[in-house]
């Protein structure tokens, strides 16, 4: 799938032609008037800010007669929101972009996105997904493929008052961001770290490896060659049987868990999460930085990126 | 103390927030008017041990208790400010209070009384512990049970414990974690070390106490807060028998807290910019459009005003209090300030040059770009945003370390850190102001 940016004639002919109201989800539609939406007109940034729609039908003019290159809606609702106050409450959003994972299964340089790292993405999101039905309990968990990654949008009025402190929190259990006080307990806090864990080691590679303070290059290999061996210590929560591995005493092992414990909650822009104001792509909106649409995905184990691959582009290469 | 036939009143002695307190509040004589036991045990009551900290069921107990609750926190807020050694104070005896509370209430047989006032805030269930252990329509394993109970005993550092306690530590109930947010927002809990199963935190009777006697303390603090800003706004002065409780209650800040407190209260001095949380480092390189004001006016003017000249645990109103010569101001505090407008993009006052004579007004000064000594107090000298708001307000500026989870505000920051350094010979000493 070739990535490339929209031209505005595309985007034009993408809001009149393609773009479809009920693509725009029923958390959005339901709240219209109480968010705010924000544009990027030009490619510059998202600098037009503080819109307000009391009707789909005024958001479909808007879009139509400015095609932007990006279009945004507030995870807030307001009293205001054209003038951004009165917060009522706000969803709960992870981002999982594929540019920015921090380990990449297919070599791509940062900042690139290919068809194997929106996999990865997918499978991420979908583990975090898991994790805040199974162990949060919340409900109302929406997909949204935004064009290089995935949100995940938890409009459950459980959580929808949070505060910043409480959704850093929320990121560090969902992404395994803190080393637990037991290894070894079936279910919570103990068991996503585990799973967490074992999906960063499968995908650590020697030269990322090399970066833990204090690990020495033959503990590096050694480790490489048992991989397997240590993936299970870590499902069994035996961690202690890792240290014991020859060439690395607890001290290091302690290094080693920190590193693999920071890279965990690098799979998520936690700024994203704790921002209670954030503007997020608008499902439905065109991502012209790649020619993707930005859509709700039903099923998450279904989803393919053809769905999200604007006529324009299909015909192009048709 | 007999509990049988116990008044629905009852129920403010473990939830001063609740309708019954203030009722009771709401019918009490002005506050100069107070009986002189109530005044006495507001400040008593900072330095309660064990039996102290119960309360007969009869009316006038559970009337001088509550009153003497709101006497303490309204007091405190007078003389102090949000996050102060005086709050801390406050709110730590109020925790180990309600906490000894549902502990006695627990061994009298009480539990029901405690779980009424829980259950008022918190949406509590029991296990069912049978055959298989279940939340709700969850399983948890038999094995983890154990194990919970096991890792707190271990947390009490507990090898073996009697029959009659071994109880405590056994998992019992479970909460819903989205009703423990005042806690996790304060940093009390912490979301991953509860045990979470389908959105219920499983506890045991020891971790409900500590809980719910957190969960008293942080609405405490938020109510303190609360008063603070409105004698704030309102511009009063603090008198009569709250100065005289509250100047009361700082004299009981235990000694070693002292120190630290000396310390911020001693001379103020040259700035440590190794010292300045993360959020004031970032805001003085400079920030974008969109948070330009406030990183400068809001953030950074206060921050850099008290942490240079009133490193002090009162609340200050005006510099020309703590100095004598305006070149602090001039010449050390307002270049920093305009160095950082300067790295903004755009550069503040590039667009808004007005907002240099809002720097100085923000310091007390009044609208004015050559303060003088005599124009402080012409405007209010405000103090920088607690932490909670500056991550709402601007939370691109709020990326917390380790010693961030301390505190609650970024001057408490500054000050515990380059007192900390001074105390592990880092050398911190500062030169007179």
């Amino acid at each position: 799938m070739r990535m490339r940016e929209a031209t505005p004639e595309e985007r034009r002919r993408f809001y009149l032609e393609e773009w479809d109201k009920r693509e725009v989800p029923d958390f959005i539609l339901h709240t219209i008037s109480l968010r705010e939406f924000g544009f990027d007109l030009d490619g510059k940034g998202p600098n037009n800010r503080y819109n307000q729609f009391t009707t789909v039908e005024q958001l479909c003019d808007f879009l139509r007669s400015r095609a932007p290159y990006s279009a945004y809606a507030s995870v807030a609702l307001y009293e205001r929101p054209s003038a951004r106050e009165g917060w009522l409450k706000a969803e709960l959003v992870l981002d999982i972009d594929a540019k920015d994972l921090p380990l990449k299964p297919c070599g791509c340089p940062p900042g690139s996105v290919c068809e194997r790292c929106l996999e990865e993405a997918r499978q991420v999101a979908k583990q975090f997904a898991e994790v805040l039905a199974g162990d949060l309990g919340l409900r109302n968990i929406s997909f949204v493929y935004s064009g290089r990654g995935f949100h995940i949008r938890v409009n459950d009025e459980s959580v929808m008052t949070l505060e910043g402190n409480e959704r850093a929190q929320v990121v560090d259990y969902v992404t395994g961001g803190v080393i637990p006080s037991d290894f070894t307990l079936a279910l919570g806090y103990s068991q996503v770290f585990r799973e967490r864990l074992v999906r960063t080691f499968r995908a650590l590679g020697p030269e990322k490896l090399l970066e833990v303070k204090g690990l020495r290059k033959s503990v590096v290999q050694r480790l490489m060659q048992e991989k397997e061996r240590v993936i299970e210590m870590i499902r069994r929560g035996r961690l202690e049987e890792i240290s014991s591995l020859e060439g690395l005493g607890p001290k290091t092992f302690r290094s080693l868990l920190e590193f693999l414990t920071r890279l965990n909650a690098e799979f998520t822009d936690g700024k994203v999460t704790i921002d209670t104001k954030r503007i997020l792509r608008l499902p439905s909106s065109l991502h012209s930085g790649v020619s993707m649409k930005c859509l709700v995905v039903r099923d998450i184990d279904r989803f393919r990126l053809e769905e999200a691959v604007p006529k324009f582009l299909r015909e192009g290469e048709g | 103390m007999g509990l049988d036939l116990i008044t629905p009143e009852y129920l403010a002695v473990l939830d001063p927030f609740a309708d019954e307190a203030k009722r009771i509040v709401e019918a009490s004589p002005p506050l100069e008017a107070l009986p002189a036991e109530i005044v006495e045990r507001a400040v008593r009551r900072v330095k309660w041990t064990t039996r102290e900290m119960l309360v007969e069921p009869d009316l006038e107990s559970i009337r001088a208790e509550v009153l003497s609750f709101y006497l303490m926190c309204q007091a405190v807020a007078s003389v102090s400010f949000p996050g102060s050694q005086e709050v801390r104070l406050i709110s730590e005896a109020t925790r180990n209070t309600l906490r000894y509370r549902m502990y006695d209430l627990f061994k009298r047989g009480q539990a029901d009384l405690c779980l009424r006032a829980v259950k008022r805030s918190i949406n509590l269930v029991d296990l069912e512990i049978g055959d298989t252990i279940r939340v709700d329509r969850f399983t948890i394993p038999r094995e983890d049970f154990y194990k919970l109970r096991d890792l707190k005993l271990a947390e009490d550092g507990l090898e073996t414990v009697d029959d009659r306690i071994l109880p405590q530590y056994l998992p019992r109930y479970a909460v819903r974690w989205t009703d423990l947010a005042p806690l996790l927002r304060h940093r009390r809990k912490e979301l991953a070390r509860l045990y979470l199963v389908g959105g219920w935190a499983v506890i045991t009777p020891r971790d409900l106490w500590d809980l719910y006697a957190n969960f008293i303390s942080v609405r405490l603090e938020d109510y303190v807060q609360s008063v603070y800003e409105r004698i704030l706004e309102s511009g009063a002065q603090p008198s009569g028998v709250l100065a005289r409780v509250g100047e009361r209650i700082s004299s009981l800040v235990p000694k070693e807290v002292f120190v630290r407190e000396e310390f911020g209260r001693g001379p103020a001095g040259r700035l440590r910019p190794e010292f300045f949380p993360p959020c004031m480092k970032l805001a003085l390189n400079g920030v974008g459009a969109g948070l330009r004001n406030y990183a400068v006016m809001m953030m950074l003017t206060p921050f850099l005003s008290y942490a240079r000249v009133a490193p002090s645990g009162k609340v200050a109103t005006r510099m020309a209090d703590f100095i004598k010569d305006i070149s602090v101001v001039r010449e050390e505090i307002a270049p920093l300030l305009f160095e950082a407008a300067e790295r903004c993009n755009p550069p503040l006052f590039q667009d808004q040059p007005q907002e240099k004579a809002g720097i100085f007004y923000h310091m007390g000064f009044g609208m004015t770009t050559e303060p003088t000594l005599s124009d402080s107090g012409r405007s209010k000298w405000y103090r920088p945003p607690n932490c909670s708001k500056i991550q709402m307000s601007a939370p691109s500026l709020c990326r917390p370390d380790e010693f961030c989870r301390k505190v609650k505000n970024p001057l408490t920051y500054y000050f515990r850190k380059r007192y900390e350094a001074s105390k592990g010979g880092g050398g911190a000493r500062d030169e007179d102001a």
